[in-house]
């Protein structure tokens, strides 16, 4: 409704009056705008949206630490399909050391026989090297890992390609390309020369056959290499094989896992090639009910560096160390677990013979999460 | 080393195409359930072959991803999902490790055999894990509903038709048959479970509601506490002292759970604890849905009349 000095308004000057019109009505118009078009920004093509919290404890006497609980990562997964064409993956970590974009790539979803992964992956190599940190079968990794490929894998940008193989069993082979990278604390295999032909380059053969219906047996061969900083030709080689079984009647409750992988680093100096580090690991994981898992394994890493072996001033010295160690898991659902971890290691270098250990960690899953690889 | 890249590509491609299956007619046909290859079977007759992928026996929530399971897979031209996220444990890696492009979501080979049916419980607020491994969707256990095999094998044979065209008269006559045969068959069930309209039942988990919901029977509870949350000790007296509160006398349970909660509880309320298969291929004598569902009534009838103990 009008009032008397609106228009009185109008009636002086019919323009602005007309000028106040168009804007009120383009200010009613914006208005129904807004609340017709809120939907544009749907999330209903948001990805699947996952985190994991994974929590330890340590007590080390051999470390020069103090006893007690930490946060050790927070694992932030986005997944979801980009286009007919293509699905992306990313699993951002979190650290107290700081972020990590530890795996962001696209896989092919329209090539028959062949997968393609493009952008920062973990190269497919071996068995434990796949595994995420909250995955991985027992809280400390075979010591081999960090002396080798790295204590998480090899990871990288680059380009993998892996083709199901008309073979009547599952026969994979994969070849991968990536960046130069290393040598630090994530990447001991040095990869890292300014050449411009050095393209480190990965192969991995997979054959798993079905023994019965319950008990699977996987093999797998892993090579990868490239031109180090300091010229050099620097190699990963790997062969792993797992024994499984998941009782058909009970595949939440039972099963086992029997697994052994060896992994060894070499340099190629003038024509002839040296083996650095080397060693392997031979484990048995047993699920005793829904909720209870326990596992033993024993391992060898040699010329191998590891936390407890140090010189009297405190730096690390090579050794080989040989290392037993068993847990006790506790899954009260699929989304979180407990598990306790004893070891107990012996070197022939350092001031430290032995060490003994006790660990702790917890594992907390929110949101989506996708299925671990078997 | 020009020569060597070439060769490989050259072999892979040879060794891919010799690969592939030879010219046929026939849709091979891969499922997640035995109840949807079955159903698949009868729908597709002599134009089909098919296999699922989980075991009649074996929980469908965790059916391990076996790599020769994505090798089954390779050359499938369809893939039936049963939808509302029942395989959304194992599926998201089976599918992509086959490499077959045909039957990924969204292709015109993936169907999700949940769509056109009613589904029950569906969350209706903010879905929480505090009330255990809930499925967000919805109850994806349609498959013991006679009816919503009809509406499956009228989505198949649609799908079949369009991937098919040759034989999609074959098809529709297919599904007419199944959903007539369906009928008759539901009428005969519905009459043996009659007498049993309203009589409490507890299962083991909840996939039996909508059987509940057809032939009229009461889920008094489950023997896990939540979905996915195996019973403590404390959870199993309490139930107990409901069930004989309330004279409940009959707990079912599928092959792949553990007996032993499922005996405790029965020996208790001193009723019977009844194994039954609530999937093709569960236990003998299932077949396919017909027979399935032929010894999952007696057994049910049977137990809830006290003269069997269960057994068909």
């Amino acid at each position: 409704m009008s009032s008397p000095r609106n228009a009185a308004v109008c009636a002086s000057g019919a323009a602005w009056c007309a000028l106040a019109a168009i804007l009120a009505g383009l200010g009613c118009a914006s208005a129904l705008a807004v609340a017709q078009t809120s939907s544009m920004f749907s999330n209903l093509a948001n990805p699947a949206i996952g985190m994991n919290a994974l929590f330890s404890g340590l007590a080390a006497h051999n470390l020069n630490q103090p006893y007690g609980m930490q946060f050790d990562e927070a694992e932030i997964s986005l997944i979801s399909v980009v286009d007919p064409y293509w699905t992306l993956t990313s699993n951002i970590v979190f650290t107290p050391d700081g972020v990590d974009p530890e795996e962001v790539w696209v896989r092919s979803t329209k090539i028959p026989a062949i997968q393609l992964k493009l952008g920062k992956i973990r190269g497919t190599f071996g068995k434990h090297g796949m595994l995420h940190t909250h995955a991985f079968p027992f809280i400390q990794a075979p010591i081999v890992m960090s002396n080798t490929i790295g204590e998480e894998g090899f990871k990288d940008a680059g380009l993998e390609a892996s083709w199901l193989t008309p073979l009547p069993w599952f026969s994979e082979l994969t070849g991968g390309v990536y960046q130069a990278v290393g040598p630090d604390d994530e990447h001991p295999l040095d990869l890292g020369s300014t050449r411009h032909d050095n393209v480190p380059y990965l192969g991995h053969f997979k054959n798993q056959f079905d023994l019965g219906g319950e008990t699977t047996l996987e093999l797998g061969q892993s090579f990868l290499q490239g031109r180090g900083s300091d010229g050099h030709r620097h190699a990963a080689w790997g062969a792993d094989v797992t024994v499984r079984n998941v009782p058909a009647t009970s595949s939440n409750r039972h099963g086992w896992i029997l697994q052994s992988e060896y992994l060894q680093k070499t340099s190629t100096v003038g024509g002839s090639t040296i083996r650095e580090q080397d060693g392997g690991y031979a484990s048995f994981q047993y699920r005793m009910s829904q909720i209870w898992w326990a596992g033993i394994r024993v391992e060898q890493a040699r010329r191998s560096f590891t936390d407890f072996v140090v010189d009297d001033v405190g730096s690390p010295v090579p050794a080989k160390v040989t290392r037993a160690s068993a847990n006790i898991a506790w899954m009260p659902s699929e989304f979180s677990f407990i598990r306790l971890e004893y070891s107990h290691a012996k070197a022939d270098a350092g001031i430290h013979p032995t060490d003994d250990r006790l660990a702790v960690q917890m594992s907390y899953t929110i949101g989506y999460h996708p299925a671990h690889a078997y | 080393m020009k020569y060597l890249i070439r060769s490989i590509f050259v072999s892979m491609v040879i060794l891919t195409s010799s690969g592939a299956p030879p010219a046929s007619a026939d849709l091979k046909v891969a499922t997640s359930l035995t109840d949807l290859a079955s159903v698949a079977q009868l729908v597709g007759g002599k134009h089909v072959t098919t296999q699922s992928l989980c075991r009649g026996y074996e929980d469908p929530h965790f059916v391990p991803a076996k790599p020769s399971l994505m090798k089954a897979i390779q050359h499938a031209d369809v893939f039936v999902s049963v939808g509302l996220e029942l395989d959304a444990g194992w599926l998201p890696l089976v599918l992509p490790g086959s490499r077959n492009p045909k039957i990924q979501p969204g292709a015109k080979g993936f169907v999700d055999a949940s769509e056109g049916v009613e589904v029950l419980e569906k969350p209706s607020g903010t879905v929480s894990r505090a009330e255990g491994d809930v499925h967000p969707l919805g109850n994806p256990h349609y498959y013991t509903d006679p009816k919503a095999l009809e509406i499956v094998a009228d989505h198949l044979a649609d799908v079949f038709s369009r991937l098919d065209p040759t034989n999609a008269v074959d098809y529709a006559a297919n599904a007419k048959a199944f959903d007539q045969k369906m009928e008759a068959s539901l009428a005969k069930w519905q009459k043996q479970m009659a007498p049993y309209k309203g009589a409490p039942v507890v299962t083991y988990h909840k996939n039996f509601v909508y059987f509940a919901n057809r032939f009229g029977l009461k889920e008094f509870g489950t023997v896990e506490p939540k979905p996915g949350i195996p019973p403590s000790p404390h959870y199993l007296s309490e139930i107990a002292e409901r069930m004989k509160k309330e004279g409940v006398k009959v707990v079912l349970y599928q092959p792949y759970y553990n007996a032993d909660p499922c005996n405790q509880l029965a020996k208790r309320v001193g009723g019977v604890a009844v194994k039954v298969a609530t999937e093709v291929g569960g236990v003998p004598g299932t077949a396919d849905v017909f027979s399935k569902f032929d010894t999952l009534v007696a057994s049910v009838a049977g137990a809830l009349s006290g003269k069997s103990g269960g057994q068909p």
